[in-house]
């Protein structure tokens, strides 16, 4: 199962860059007002 | 919360008026978990020279501090609250709520990195527990072994740190405060197993760090939360006063209005009040009629009409139409502020109940400390691969936590439900009290009955006019506010000029008895005929012809009787109900009043009560009461909170109906604003099931302890059972407090209005 | 300077494309299942024989037609989102000939038999490093779209395509990495059980975000615009994304039970693929609620049925697949027609579906008309499709577990009840019914074609100007 030295860092990798990604989307606000998100899109008129 | 004024001007409601001049300051405080925190925080301010007193509420997580300005400040308080590692600031400060939303999002990404590093700690775990011995090779565990170290690695620096900091902070001030035997069972289990995974073989615990950093800090989320909603009704008290408000400078001659903050409003300021909209302050309407609702401040569900002239309150949602409002007191004075701060004051004390769980929680930590030291020696003498398990389940299955909030939230949940039922718990031990009442003492007047009295009919010596004696007796009454007083001013009031040519003066008010007045120089009696004849002599006996079930008001000065007034008094709707359940309670019902026997007999036969004591003094209610307590009773006292002062101070506990009497003055435990005796029925079976709860929460966690430690310590008990336990432990404390909270449904349509209409108004 | 316009210009090539290789993967699919029915219809030529064509068809319809399906849509959702063109307008492009290039080489080699006999990954490595070209471009262009977004928050559809690209070529370069031999022959840089392991990673995730993240991204967008009401809860589809982001990774092991891959990652795949369930029918709850109150439009609009039922067959296929990696039940599935079944509900039910009720609502707005030209001919699609999926899916489920219980059947003896052939030979009817299906699912992707063609020949290339931002300052762009 020599498979798992590369898969199980790249678990590991990915679940820190997921974290950060995380992080960031929280951090700069993506979810402080989610309902008028979900409004908006609709107020685009096409 | 938008607490109309952080800083409250001398003194208050709170306590009995302080001769020094104080500042009162309401901090929120960020960081407390335990009772310790609020004995230590109490301890530091209480230090700073020039502070009065401090009170820190482990519910509401708020610090009240009185100092005198003159030697203290905030900064210093401030200062001396950060000292031992927390963060407090003003209430009303501008950052406050945007330093809570951090604080908030700072503790829910801890939670987070907790949570999802669990999940993947356990995913790396599980093959250790799926595979069959000998199937995975020692390479593969090691290299899953060293995943999983690197994954609780932000667990423990990261997600855990704040138990470090308030571990670290309790040990330098030499103390055991709540988060030091879970961080020293965090640290030892993860510094074993790190060792285990790079130096040594041998099991690994990283899923059970994680796991368990992950329940403590949900469990702390969700009890944050729990505490957010049972401060939630005074909160929303507190935001019925509008923020801005619409300033009418050129009122009558332009109804051009500019917003000004409302906290800006001085008395005499002319305010549009639009249909929908919240009336700013208190004050007096000058023009428009409208109706408005004044659920959520006085209990009072239907919508009360206002016309010019009449009086508004702050808070109140304006249904209809636009009224203009002249200012009559400073928003931080007004009636809504003083109900804001009564409850938050009460919230904040400390019943006996947290006392005894505060004391328990700090000797109990010490046993637990002693206890995993003992599990760890003894188990490494019998079976040393069980040592550590053993003493890390017995560190962090505890908890104190448990214990220590089992009484604040269940009693900031029930003060919270009976403020929005119009019922404000102004002392911390009322609640305790009147669930342990045997005996419920009845002031008759203004209690049972309506309060508004009528004049039913008046006797007049020969000579006299009946308009004129009414004038006279209402000129005579004006220094009391008595509802005989107000009952005959309404009478008079179309024949007040009779009256008006008299000079009157040495106006003075005897307590349960009358006014004396010198009319013209001549000394005058009204009140009760006994008082009356005490100046006046015997009375004539056709003048009391009418006494029966009427409350008489004589008038008569040393020259003789001029008349007497007949007043009747109408029962309260519900009250007979109340006396019904509070029978049913097993609460014995008793009348200590201090009008006429007959019509005390009447109230108490219309309302069912068999003890009915009449004409009775203030001192001899005093004497009544203090005869019940010899007997063994524990007695509430209902009153109207101010002409029965000494007999609420001698009560158990004490009770205002207090839609008459300025709030700020009242020396009872508790007022009820509504005057609705439904909700004093309410209140003492809230009172009750708020003991109840308080017991079953303590109950509940020492029994938890009791056979969590054991099992603990026999090594029965992995650390990631321990764990779930722990956090379980606390929340079925958080969850059975939260029953007290009024439901949706039970707080009914008149309560949810306003809130409805509050957009509008904002 | 003129006003700025959407790049829409991309989007017509790939929704245009997504049709007609829809048609080609499709015929493809229906030519096979007549061979299982009707070996002889190989023609004896070695090119169009079943081994060549099967991957043929894979590729066609979930790289050419999903593919050109997602590209369409993330490139017009990812500008409408962000109220900004694309980024890099001549490198999309780029991505477009170059996707069409790679499939028109997978067209080619496959029945070639030139090919890696990795499943889904087939082609051999010069195409996978022009597959990777074009998804780093397309990635370029994508992320640089939402760098310039002119508001601050990133639609949750946008996150979803993101994940999609991101993985996708996280996925393709660690199972792709193989050795050549010659330009046309490589062999796998893994060997043995290991390959694989790292194939079904691929191969697992490349269902979970190709076929999943993606189209969750289109639905996201598609069904709120379609039924003119914002998603049910706008926090549930965040929670939906970040939770299947990370359950999905680890289900892999479960298309390997009963191999040589040790008994505890076969667990571990069995527990994270039930652990799926949870966020998947999350998303598909909120999909569906979003039509709550307004179901009756449901009634009248047929591609909100498109939109809406490949949902249902969503929630259908993502709680038949956890079942079907309970060991147990594997024990009876595995490798029989069941998995084909469970295969195709979620291709034609969910993403054949939802990608032709996202081309049905775009291709009228990227040629500036209100409307397709025929709105019975949407709803004639529908119930072909529908009728054409559920004939599908009934008989390979039947057909399915008759094999597994056939296959598995002893004697008192010891010795098997059936011989193999017995098997197959009861499985024809199904296999006819399977064929009449599949026709009845490409005989509606005809009636699109004509009804796509239609409204091109009424309509405009015409590219839409770039819509300002609602003015809301909680959402200007700092």
């Amino acid at each position: 199962m020599d498979i798992l030295y590369l898969l199980v860092p790249l678990s590991v990798v990915l679940v820190l860059l997921i974290g950060a990604l995380f992080w960031w989307s929280l951090s700069s606000g993506q979810f402080d007002d989610v309902e008028e998100a979900g409004r908006r899109i609709l107020e685009d008129d096409d | 919360m938008s607490e109309p004024a952080a800083t409250v001007a001398p003194d208050g409601a709170c306590a009995p008026a302080a001769p020094t001049p104080a500042t009162e300051v309401v901090l929120a405080v960020e960081g407390i978990h335990c009772a310790s925190c609020v004995q230590l925080i109490e301890m530091q301010v209480a230090a700073v020279p020039g502070v009065a007193a401090v009170d820190v509420g482990l519910a509401s997580h708020r610090a009240r501090v009185r100092f005198d300005p003159a030697r203290a400040d905030l900064a210093g308080i401030t200062a001396a609250i950060a000292r031992v590692g927390y963060r407090a600031w003003p209430v009303l400060a501008a950052g406050a709520s945007r330093e809570r939303a951090r604080a908030r999002r700072m503790a829910l990404w801890r939670l987070f990195v907790a949570g999802f590093s669990m999940m993947q700690v356990m995913m790396y775990a599980t093959p250790a527990y799926l595979a069959i011995e000998g199937e995975m090779e020692a390479d593969i565990a090691k290299l899953l072994n060293i995943a999983s170290f690197v994954l609780t690695v932000p667990v423990i620096f990261y997600s855990a740190a704040p138990l470090f900091a308030n571990a670290w902070r309790d040990l330098r001030l030499r103390r055991v405060g709540m988060d030091v035997p879970a961080s020293l069972g965090l640290l030892v289990t993860f510094l074993a197993s790190a060792w285990n995974t790079f130096v040594d073989s041998g099991p690994v615990y990283y899923d059970s760090v994680a796991m368990f950093v992950f329940f403590l800090l949900g469990a702390r989320h969700l009890e944050q939360a729990a505490r957010e909603r049972s401060g939630a009704a005074v909160e929303e008290l507190a935001r019925l006063q509008p923020a801005r408000a619409n300033l009418l400078p050129d009122w009558p001659r332009s109804m051009r209005a500019h917003e000004v903050a409302a906290a800006d409003l001085a008395p005499g300021d002319r305010v549009l009040v639009r249909a929908g909209e919240a009336v700013p302050a208190d004050g007096r309407v000058c023009e428009g009629r409208s109706l408005n609702d004044e659920a959520l401040i006085s209990g009072e569900s239907r919508p009360a009409a206002k016309a010019p002239g009449s009086a508004v309150t702050g808070g109140a949602v304006n249904l209809v139409a636009p009224l203009v409002v002249e200012v009559g007191a400073a928003a931080a004075d007004s009636r809504l502020a003083q109900v804001v701060r009564l409850v938050d004051a009460a919230a904040n004390a400390k019943p006996h109940w947290t006392l005894v769980a505060d004391r328990y929680a700090a000797r109990f930590l010490w046993a637990i400390l002693a206890l995993a030291l003992a599990a760890a020696a003894g188990w490494s003498l019998a079976d040393p691969a069980r040592a550590l398990p053993a003493a890390v389940a017995i560190l962090i299955v505890t908890c104190p936590c448990a214990l220590s909030l089992a009484a604040p939230l269940a009693f900031s949940a029930a003060i919270g439900n009976l403020a929005t039922r119009g019922m404000l718990t102004v002392r911390g031990h009322a609640l305790e009290a009147l669930a342990g009442a045997t005996h419920m003492v009845f002031d008759k007047t203004g209690t049972l009955t309506t309060g508004r009295m009528r004049v039913a009919g008046v006797d007049c010596a020969p000579g006299a006019g009946e308009a004129y004696l009414l004038a006279l007796a209402a000129r005579l009454e004006s220094v009391a506010v008595h509802p005989v007083a107000q009952a005959i001013a309404m009478a008079a009031a179309p024949h007040a000029q009779l009256a008006q040519h008299h000079a009157i003066a040495q106006a003075r008010e005897v307590p349960g008895a009358g006014v004396e007045a010198h009319v013209d120089g001549v000394p005058y009696r009204v009140g009760s005929p006994a008082f009356v004849a005490q100046l006046a002599g015997p009375a004539p006996a056709a003048l009391l012809r009418h006494g029966g079930s009427r409350t008489l008001a004589a008038v008569g000065s040393a020259a003789g009787w001029l008349g007497v007034i007949g007043l009747e008094d109408g029962v309260r709707p519900g009250a007979r109900a109340l006396v019904a359940a509070l029978d049913a309670a097993g609460v014995a019902v008793s009348l200590a009043s201090g009008d006429r026997a007959p019509a005390v007999a009447a109230a108490a036969q219309t309302l069912g009560v068999e003890q009915a004591q009449a004409g009775m003094s203030p001192d001899a209610k005093r004497a009544y009461v203090a005869s019940l307590q010899a007997a063994g009773a524990s007695v509430a006292m209902v009153g109207d909170g101010v002409n029965d002062a000494p007999v609420l101070a001698l009560a158990q506990v004490s009770i205002a109906i207090g839609s008459g009497a300025p709030l700020a003055q009242t020396r009872a435990d508790m007022v009820l604003m509504s005057g609705a005796p439904a909700d004093l029925a309410h209140a003492v079976d809230t009172a009750r099931r708020t003991v109840r709860v308080v017991r079953q929460n303590i109950a509940w966690a020492a029994l938890y302890n009791l056979i969590a430690i054991p099992l603990a310590a026999s090594g029965a008990m992995t650390p990631w059972m321990a764990g779930l336990g722990m956090a379980a432990s606390s929340l079925i404390v958080v969850a059975n407090s939260l029953r007290l909270m009024p439901s949706r449904r039970a707080r009914g349509p008149a309560a949810a209005a306003p809130s409805a209409a509050l957009p509008a108004a904002a | 300077m003129s006003q700025e316009t959407y790049n829409y210009r991309v989007v017509r090539q790939f929704a245009v494309m997504t049709v007609i290789w829809g048609i080609v993967g499709m015929l493809v699919g229906v030519i096979i299942a007549a061979q299982l029915a009707f070996p002889a219809l190989n023609l004896d030529i070695p090119w169009l024989t079943y081994g060549r064509l099967r991957p043929l068809h894979t590729n066609a319809v979930i790289f050419a037609f999903g593919g050109s399906a997602l590209f369409a849509t993330s490139y017009y959702v990812v500008q409408r989102t962000c109220h900004t063109p694309l980024f890099a307008p001549a490198l999309a492009g780029f991505t477009f000939w170059g996707w069409q290039l790679v499939i028109v080489l997978a067209a080619v080699t496959l029945p070639l038999g030139i090919t890696s006999g990795k499943e889904y990954a087939e082609l051999e490595w010069p195409i996978d490093l022009l597959i990777a070209v074009v998804w780093v471009s397309y990635a370029v262009v994508f992320f640089g779209t939402l760098v310039k977004r002119r508001v601050s928050h990133i639609y949750v559809a946008n996150w979803f395509f993101g994940a999609f690209i991101l993985t996708v070529a996280l996925l393709h370069i660690v199972n792709s990495a193989a050795v050549p031999v010659t330009f046309w022959k490589s062999y796998s840089a893994y060997a043995g059980v290991q390959d694989a392991m790292v194939q079904w990673w691929y191969g697992h995730n490349a269902v979970g975000f190709f076929l999943t993240a993606g189209f969750l991204g289109m639905m996201y967008y598609f069904i709120p615009k379609q039924a003119e009401r914002p998603v049910y809860s706008y926090r549930l589809s965040i929670v939906h994304f970040w939770a299947l982001i990370f359950t999905y990774m680890w289900a892999g092991p479960h298309h390997l039970h009963y191999t040589a891959l040790p008994d505890w990652a076969q667990s571990i795949g069995m527990l994270f693929s039930l652990v799926l369930l949870a966020p998947s029918w999350g998303g598909m709850i909120n999909g569906i609620m979003t039509l709550s109150g307004a179901w009756h439009k449901l009634r009248s609009d047929p591609i909100l049925k498109f939109l809406i039922v490949s949902l249902s067959f969503y929630g259908m296929s993502t709680f038949e697949g956890p079942m079907m990696s309970i060991k147990t039940v594997n024990a009876l599935s595995h490798y029989t027609d069941w998995t084909v079944g469970h295969v195709h509900s979620g291709a034609l039910g969910w993403v054949g579906l939802v990608s032709m009720g996202s081309i049905y609502f775009l291709v009228p707005k990227v040629y500036g008309l209100k409307q397709m030209y025929s709105t019975r001919l949407i709803e004639l699609h529908f119930w072909i499709a529908t009728v054409g999926i559920v004939l599908y899916i009934a008989a390979m489920w039947i057909a399915g577990v008759m094999q597994g219980l056939m296959w598995r059947a002893v004697n008192a003896d010891g010795t098997l009840t059936y011989t193999f052939v017995e098997s197959v030979k009861a499985t024809y009817p199904y296999y006819m019914i399977r064929l009449l299906g599949g026709t009845l699912y490409l005989g509606g992707m005809f009636v699109m074609l004509y009804n796509v063609m239609k409204t091109i020949g009424q309509g405009n290339a015409v590219d839409a100007p770039v819509v300002k931002p609602a003015a809301s300052p909680a959402f200007a762009h700092a």
